[in-house]
This record gives structure tokens, sequence and C-alpha cells, in this order.
């Protein structure tokens, strides 16, 4: 092992501790991603085995062996090369400049293990010192400055011990020279230099906008444009468009000039817009769907208690106009916008008790006990009851705040835990309704704000008969008007009265919305009918997506099932947009649906409404895995002729990489065989030369022309020809006198002196 | 092409008869005589190092036979003076002056029998006369015969008695060569050509080249072109072998010209008139040994050979 052994020891923890540090740095909320940790670990673990067993080399500069080569090289491309399959596994991904320091800390981690080099050891605490700057200044994560620290002490001892392992190491190696340097100005590279300037001068200058857009996506953390990769990071904080909040990808501030309220957005608006007014307002209830009672004290002065809006939500309504104005005044294009699976419900406003007379549902009430507790970072926990055992994974969400209409913040249901940068205290945050999040004492949710989520998913064919419960739950929710009792319950029954208790009836009830009535957002119950959710579950069999859920709602309450109407919005899938990776939520998103209550207190989104899905539950890695094969496999099998062609392409170009190598050489020969005599000899040699080297016969470095043709098998008079003339052109001062000309000995020596023969074989 | 003169003719044949001479004196050792005829060449002294009996003497006896000329020869005893080599003055009673009596190095070919047998003092007498090719004798410096040649010889296994030769006389030989003993065939030859022979000694060779032929071959040796890369190349060889950690004193500049000439005489006798790596390397073994001293291990050269990279192609 030698003395040198704590120096490699200490070169790998010192890029380990740098890994680290740029895999907090990557991840806005301050927590590695399981895969990059493992994948860490495995490097890790090949790194150390490379650090303690990898042979020193003889001495300090002996070369590299190709090998080891081989798998720097891989480990720098492999990263990039595989992101695009980790996009697709994990749904997730990174900028370009990232995917570049990714593979640097593969990079770094092999060069580490392979530290019993001297120099791959010094490169290897340049990669980590290098790493841990660029997480010094991209991240602001609390933990990163502890990690600075430890690879500030680590860095410390490093250089103490390669000091330590240099000073064993002869300062010449034995039986080698230093090279005479000719101190040259580097005109070629000079060159070369200004003309890759000059033209990428010209490319910024003259070049179409999507080249500066691309350049600019080179370094996507300090202002990227988002535009040519989804994953590039728009600049954080210093966007323009950063307050306007139109774009999925900007993040940062809270508080904004953009915080003005706006009653023309309110959430009353937007509901009448969608499906028209009510039929028969009452005159002390101008607003059946408010936004807020703050807005209108805002704009209108405090009302009379008769004039107060109330959320409540009319089942009786015109339907839509013809006309409809413009949903928002922002430049968003929606209210929200999401990153994460879809589709996703997002509850805005709960309603409790249906009032049949006034056809309308009465909004839910604060919410008392369920409390949100500060858990570490900035994360804020939900607490309550125990949650059931039949959940599946969590589920993360990125929520972002593009244009609210009031202070909700949007949440999955099932929620277990939130996190809004810094907004970090119970108090910042209230109930508005049992499962609805909205932040204290705020009018609106200011744009910018990024919520950051947790929620429990499961699939509700997992839940036992249990779950439901039957006592100990706010009466209201089992509520059902006596006008409508026996109807419903003659209709729940009839649709579900024959299953048992559980899951299996109410999904009866839903699949018999979604088979047998159609949504049509024009139809509307006639004013004279005293109960729409009748007319229609018996009559018109088609209607707006508030009548599927009320009517649910309503026949799981007559089947015993604690129940509620929610009023929200639904990320569409279909709404997806590639490019940002984001679902945007708008207005026309709005949406209605009811939700049983479970067993631990949570509320069940359930969709009775055709064209509308829940969030499925979280598949297993395995399973994930398993569809990402199989989507490569999809992607295979439609690219078949191509990746055929490009495979047998690539085999072939490996099984004669040697012939095609001397191929190449031997063409750019024939091209290029020189003017004097000197240059054809010694061109014609040097071509004999690569091809002894793609045999594996190469001229070792102290070896001379002589000895090398000397040691060659079947060495013959055409060869001895033409090395001859290669030492007159080499060292003599002018040609040999008798000589035949030099054309003929150089091309008699290449035809005679093919490839295949040195390896072995005949000319 | 321009063309560019080859070795002459004549002086091929001169060498090939010199060449001969020495090959028939000594049998079976023709590596010998061309690295000797090399250090000639280059106007060079030999250090010939081997056992009692291998021909070391015989062989420069030829050697001085063949090149002709004053052939002198100094058998090394402990009580040998500088005097007795260089010469010395003598009061001559008619004359009433002092006059110069020339020692045994007034000649073309000295040779110095089991050299390290004499004092260190009396061996230093001979310094001058390898480097300068001049003696300085009561303030008065004498020149030597311009083809002035030194072949030493020495016994490397019997120590007693014997003065090894300090690093400034080694310097000043441009070789050291062993003989070895011959093969089998080229004994029965010499064991054949004794029979018949009352006093046993062998027959030295005829005169092959004339002083000044000599002189002018060393001129045309001289005259061998050293491409600016085989220079390099010899710099690049003695800053190995300086930096070698098993080399206590490096390769001297002056070792360095040496190695060089002996590099252009080795070209010449192959008939080239430039030289290559390849006679570098080929004279490295011969050049460098008698500078190492003896506590230096034999595979130092062939390792500084191997790693030095052969220049080629133009860089």
């Amino acid at each position: 092992m030698g003395r040198d052994l704590p120096a490699r020891v200490i070169t790998v923890v010192l890029m380990a501790v740098a890994y680290v540090t740029c895999e907090v740095a990557a991840h806005a909320d301050g927590r590695p991603g399981a895969f990059g940790l493992a994948f860490g670990g495995l490097l890790l673990t090949a790194a150390v085995m490379l650090a303690v067993f990898v042979r020193r080399p003889v001495h300090p500069k002996q070369r590299l062996p190709w090998k080891w080569t081989l798998c720097l090289g891989l480990g720098f491309i492999l990263p990039l090369a595989c992101e695009p399959f980790v996009r697709q596994l994990l749904g997730e991904g990174f900028p370009l400049e990232l995917q570049v320091v990714n593979a640097l800390r593969t990079l770094g981690l092999l060069l580490a293990g392979l530290a019993a080099w001297p120099r791959l050891r010094r490169l290897s605490a340049v990669v980590s010192l290098f790493l841990a700057l660029f997480a010094s200044a991209m991240g602001d994560q609390p933990a990163i400055p502890y990690l600075l620290m430890a690879f500030a002490v680590c860095g410390g001892l490093w250089l103490i011990l390669d000091h330590r392992a240099g000073t064993g190491e002869p300062v010449a190696v034995r039986g080698e020279v230093v090279k005479r340097v000719k101190l040259r100005l580097p005109y070629r590279e000079a060159l070369v230099f200004a003309v890759l300037a000059m033209a990428a001068v010209a490319v910024v200058i003259a070049g179409p906008k999507r080249v500066m857009l691309t350049l600019g996506e080179l370094v996507p953390t300090s202002g990227g444009t988002g535009d040519t990769d989804p994953f590039a990071r728009y600049g954080v904080g210093n966007g323009p468009e950063e307050v306007a909040g139109d774009n999925a990808k900007t993040a940062g501030m809270v508080e904004s000039d953009k915080v003005i309220e706006d009653n023309k957005d309110a959430l009353v608006d937007v509901v009448s817009d969608l499906y028209g007014p009510p039929h028969k307002p009452r005159k002390e209830l101008e607003r059946l769907v408010a936004g807020g009672l703050a807005e209108v004290i805002q704009n209108h002065g405090k009302l009379p208690d008769n004039r107060k809006p109330s959320r409540d939500f009319d089942t009786s309504r015109k339907g839509p106009g013809d006309s409809r104005k413009p949903t928002s005044s922002s430049a968003a294009r929606g209210r929200y916008e999401v990153e994460g699976r879809t589709p996703l419900h997002i509850r805005m406003i709960t309603y409790i008790r249906y009032l049949a007379e006034e056809r309308r549902w009465e909004q839910g009430r604060k919410p008392g006990s369920r409390l949100l507790e500060h858990t570490g970072g900035e994360w804020m926990e939900v607490r309550g009851m125990q949650p059931g055992n039949w959940y599946a994974d969590d589920d993360h969400h990125r929520l972002k705040v593009a244009d609210a209409t009031d202070n909700v913040v949007p949440t999955p249901p099932n929620l277990a835990r939130v996190r809004i940068q810094r907004v970090d205290k119970a108090e910042y945050y209230d109930w508005e309704y049992e499962g609805v999040l909205s932040l204290s004492g705020r009018k609106k949710t200011p744009p910018g704000v990024v919520v950051n989520t947790d929620c429990h998913t499961l699939d509700p064919g997992v839940l036992p008969a249990e779950s439901f419960p039957t006592v100990g739950f706010n009466p209201a929710y089992v509520d059902v008007p006596e006008s409508l009792t026996i109807d419903l319950t003659r209709i729940a029954d009839k649709w579900a009265g024959h299953l048992p208790r559980g899951w299996s009836q109410v999904h009866a009830v839903l699949a018999k919305l979604r088979a047998e009535y159609s949504l049509d957002r024009q139809a509307r119950a006639p004013e004279h009918h005293s109960h729409p959710v009748l007319w229609f579950l018996e009559e018109s069999h088609r209607g707006p997506d508030y009548l599927f859920a009320s009517a649910a709602t309503l026949l799981l309450r007559s089947l015993g099932y604690p129940a509620r109407f929610c009023l929200g919005y639904y990320a569409h899938p279909d709404k997806y947009d590639p490019a940002t990776q984001h679902t945007p939520v708008s207005d026309d998103d709005l949406h209605l649906w009811p939700e049983v209550l479970l067993r631990d207190g949570q509320w069940l989104v359930v969709e009775p409404t055709p064209g509308y899905e829940v969030l499925p539950a979280l598949k297993p890695w395995t399973e994930r895995l398993a569809d990402t094969l199989a989507f490569l496999g999809e992607w295979a099998s439609r690219n078949a002729v191509w990746l055929s062609a490009a495979a047998a392409l690539l085999g072939l170009t490996v099984v004669f990489r040697r012939r095609l190598a001397d191929a190449i050489v031997t063409q750019t020969w024939r091209l290029f065989p020189g003017r004097t005599w000197r240059v054809q000899a010694l061109r014609a040699m040097k071509l004999l030369e690569r091809r002894a080297v793609l045999a594996g016969q190469r001229r070792q470095a102290g070896e001379t022309l002589t000895e090398w043709v000397g040691r060659l098998p079947n060495s013959d008079a055409a060869l001895s020809q033409l090395r001859s003339l290669a030492e007159w052109a080499a060292y003599a001062p002018s040609s040999p006198a008798s000589d035949p000309p030099a054309v003929a000995v150089c091309q008699q020596a290449v035809r005679c002196w093919p490839y295949r023969r040195f390896r072995g074989g005949s000319a | 092409m321009t063309a560019f003169p080859d070795v002459p003719a004549s002086s091929v044949a001169t060498l090939s008869v010199l060449r001969s001479a020495l090959n028939v004196a000594l049998r079976g050792k023709p590596e010998v005589i061309e690295r000797v005829l090399a250090c000639l060449l280059a106007r060079g002294h030999v250090l010939l190092e081997d056992r009692p009996g291998l021909g070391k003497t015989t062989l420069a006896k030829a050697l001085a036979a063949a090149v002709g000329g004053v052939f002198s020869r100094v058998q090394c005893t402990p009580d040998l003076l500088p005097g007795d080599i260089t010469g010395f003055s003598v009061f001559n009673q008619k004359t009433r002056e002092f006059e110069f009596q020339p020692g045994p190095v007034f000649a073309d070919v000295l040779l110095a029998d089991e050299i390290n047998r004499t004092t260190p003092r009396t061996q230093s007498a001979l310094l001058e006369a390898m480097a300068e090719r001049q003696v300085t004798v009561d303030n008065v410096r004498h020149k030597l015969h311009d083809g002035f040649f030194v072949i030493a010889t020495q016994n490397p296994i019997d120590h007693h008695g014997t003065y090894p030769l300090p690093e400034a006389q080694l310097d000043r030989f441009a070789m050291k060569l062993s003989i070895g003993y011959p093969d089998k065939q080229n004994e029965r030859d010499m064991l054949s050509a004794a029979v018949g022979k009352p006093d046993g000694r062998d027959e030295l060779p005829r005169q092959a080249v004339m002083p000044a032929v000599l002189v002018g071959l060393q001129e045309q040796v001289a005259a061998v072109a050293v491409a600016s890369a085989v220079q390099d190349y010899l710099i690049d060889l003695a800053t190995a072998v300086r930096n070698h950690p098993k080399v206590p004193h490096g390769l001297s500049p002056r070792g360095l010209l040496t190695w060089q000439r002996v590099a252009q005489a080795w070209a010449f006798l192959a008939g080239r008139p430039f030289v290559t790596p390849d006679d570098v390397k080929l004279v490295a073994q011969p050049v460098l040994c008698v500078r190492f001293g003896p506590n230096v291990p034999t595979d130092v050269i062939p390792s500084v050979l191997s790693t030095v990279p052969v220049p080629v192609y133009p860089r």
C-alpha cells in the first residue's frame, strides 16, 4: 500500500463530502434525493475499493492503463447520457449545468478511487474543490455551511497527507528525463482560439434567437430561459417575469408588488362565469359564492350584515352565458402551476349541509382540532389522528401560485406535510375548512409562492369496510334533507343496497353515475323544479359536475357514509405541458366533487363525474422501473429500424475499428504524402508505425527504428529500405546518393506492409 | 535529392585492412575489435579490464603494430615514478646543460600494462598527456604525437597492492572494454597456431595504416554529421544518467563530448556519414561504464536507454 494510503483515503473522503454537498445544494428543499444518494453510495463504495486495492504505479508519472482511462471517460459521459432515462423514471431532472456537475461528481469519485496516481489524486482534489465552491454559490440550505466546514477540515488534512505522500517520491524518475521544452508562442492555439471566439461572436450577433437562448441555457441557474431545456431553472429571484408568475419555473419571492387585491378575480365571479348565476339570488346574498369577505370590505367599505356575502353554492343555476369575460387580468396562464403527478384535486371550499328548499350547499366551518406543527427544516407537518394503514407511499408535489383568488394554500388531498420557504410557524397558517389550508391574516396568497407538499396516496380498492366510520363524526355529514330522503334512499338502495358496506357500495354509486349519466355543463334544471338533484337523477340524466357531485354526496349519505361536497380546482393531466413539466390550472378547471370521510379523519376524494379521475396511489419503484422499461421497450420497438441500423453500425465499427482506423490513416497519407523526399519518408514511416500500433506492435519509447524493424517478424527489404531512408530523412543533413526515389521506396513499403501483416499475416 | 558523400572507399579499405589484422591477432572477438577501432578513430583512449591471460596485452601490441609509428610499453609497478613515464631532465657534463630525456609517453601508441598497480601519483602523470596530448616537465611543455593513443590494462580481480584509478583519470578514457573468453572454435584455432612455435610468441601484424592516414581518418570521423535531434537525444540520455538515483556521479560534459565522438566513429565504421540514435545506443555501454565505477549496477544503462524516447519525427 505504501505511505500514500492515508492520502488516498482522505482524497476519497474529501470527494465524498463534496458529493454530498452538491447533492444537498441541488435540491431546493435541502433533502438529497434517494436516487442520487444511492448512486453516490455505490460510487463511493467503488471508489473506496479502488483506493485501497489499486496498486501504486511503479513511478508517479507512469501512464494510466487504458482500462482506467476508459472508466474515467465513461464515468463522465454516462451521467449525461442517462439523464433522459432518469427523467422518465423519476419524473425529475436537472438543468444542463447540474448535469455537468453530476458528471463531474462521478468523475471526481473515480479519480479519488485512482488516487494511487498522484496526478489523479490532485486532480480529484481540484474537482472536489470546484464542486464545493459550486455548491456554496448555488445552495442556501442550512446544511451547506456545515458540509463546507467538513470539507475545509478534510481539505487541510488532504494537503498535509498529500505532502507527506509526495516527500517519499523521487524527484526524478529512474531513467526518465525532463524534456527540453522549446519556448515558443502558441500561434496555432491562438489561431484556433481566435477562430472559435469569432465564430461564437458571429453566432451571438447574427445567429437566430434560438441559438442565443440555447447558449443562455448553458448557465440556467444564472438566468436560463427554460425554452430549450425544460429542467433549466429560471433565474432565481431575478427573472423579469418572476413576480408576474406566469412561468411555471419561476420561484422565490413571497412579498411582491403584485399582491394587489382585485375583486374581479374573486372566486364568486369565477364560479358564476363558469356555471352561470343562480336562478333566484336572494337580495341579501348577492354573491352566493365569494372570494372572501375581505375583498368586499376593501372595495365597498363595511357592509351591513344583510349584505355580507356567503360562500354557499347554489345548485339551481341558469347555466353559463355565451359571452364569458376573460377569467384573469394577469399575464399568468393559470391560477396555479402543478409540478408532480396529476390528476390532482385542489380544495378551495367544502360544504357541509344541503339546504333543499334553498337549493344550495351550505359552506363548512373552520375546524378546531387539526394541527400543523413545525417538524424541522422548513416543513410543517399535519398532526391529527393516526393515519390508517391503507396508504401507499407519499407523493410529492410543488404547486406554484400564479394568480390566486384568495388566501387558500393550494394543497393536494390527504396532506401529510407542507413547506412554503421560510413560512415555518404554525401561526402563519389557518385551517379554512377541514383539509383546506390558508395563510393566516392574508387576503390573497401572493403570486410566486411555491408550495411543496407531501400527501398520502391510496388505492380505494384496498380500503377495508371498517375504514368508513359509522359513528364519531359530525352528524351533518350524513344529513339528507327530508324532502329528498325517500327518493335518494330508494335510488341508493337500488344501486348499491345489495352490496356489503365499504368501498364496493361507494364504488357502485360512483360507477353508476359515471356510466349512465353524462356531463353537460350547459344543462340546467328548470326554474320551477324544486329539486335539481332529483331532476338530474331521474329525468335529465345529464348535467354539470356540481349536480354529479351533489347527487353522489347525497346518495352516499343516504347509504350512511359521511360525505361532503367540495369546490376546488382540478389539475387535468391533459393540460400537462412537457416543455415546463408543469400542469397549469386555470379557471376552466374549476370543479366540484364529493368526498367521503375515512376513519382516520382524512377525506377520500371520489369522482362521480365522467372524464375526471382521482390521483392514483404512488407505485413502488419496482413498478415504476417496470413502467420505464416498458416505455423503453416501446420506444425501441417504434424505432427498431434505426436502432438496429445504429447498433449494426456500432458493432461493425467496434469489430473493424482497427481496419477502419488503418483505412483513415492510409487515406490521409495518400492525400498528403508530402512534398519533399524527407517529409515523404517520414510520413510513410509514421504510417507504418501507426499500423503497427493498431496491430499491437508499437515501437517502444526507447526503441530505435532499426531495433523496431529488426524485432518485427518477417521483416523484409522493403521495410529496411524505408527504415534506412527514414533515418536519412531524420538525421542526415542531405539525402542518400544512390538510393531509389523516395516515393517509390515509400509506396513499396506501404504496399508490402499492410495492417494485417503487422498482425502476423502475409502481405 | 541532394547527394551527400558517403564514407570514401579508400577509407573503407584502410579500415578493412586494419580490422582484419586485429581480428587475426585476437581471434573471435570482432565486437571488441570494432569498439577499439571506434575508440582509436575518435581519438579516445581505451581501458581494457579483464582477467589475466585473455589477450589484453596481445590486442594492445597488435594494435600498436598495425597502426605503426612509435610503440611504447610501461609495466606499471608500485615503484614507478611519474618521470619514468613522462621523461626527465639530465645534466649533460659535456654541454653543461640539462637535457630532456623523453619517456615512453612520447609514442604513437602507449601500452600501460596493469595501470592500477602504480601509485595515484604516477597515474596522474598521464592526465595531461591523455587529455591534452602534451606533458610539462620542469616547466617546459612537450607536445606528444598527433595520434597519441593510450591502451591501459587492469586486472579486476586481484586487488592486493593496487590503486583504483581516480574519477578524473577514468574520465580521460573514452571507453572501458572487456574481452572475455574465446569460444571453442577460436580456442582450437589458437592452439593449432601455437604448434611449432618454440617461443610461443604471437606474430605481430604488419603495419596496416600510416600515422598520417590515421590522422586523416580521425579528421573524417570528426566531420561525421550529428543532427540536432540526435544531440538532443544525447543530452536527454546524459540528463537521465545524472538524475538517476543509483548513479553517484553523473556524466561530465567531457564525457558527453566523448560519447558523441565515439558515436561518430561508430557511424563512420558502419560507412554512414551521419550519426543515428543506434550509434549512440551501441556505444553507450563502454563509454558510460568507464565513468560509473564499480558500484553502479549493470542494469542502469539498459534501463536508461530503454526509457528515454528516441527522436524520429520532428516535434
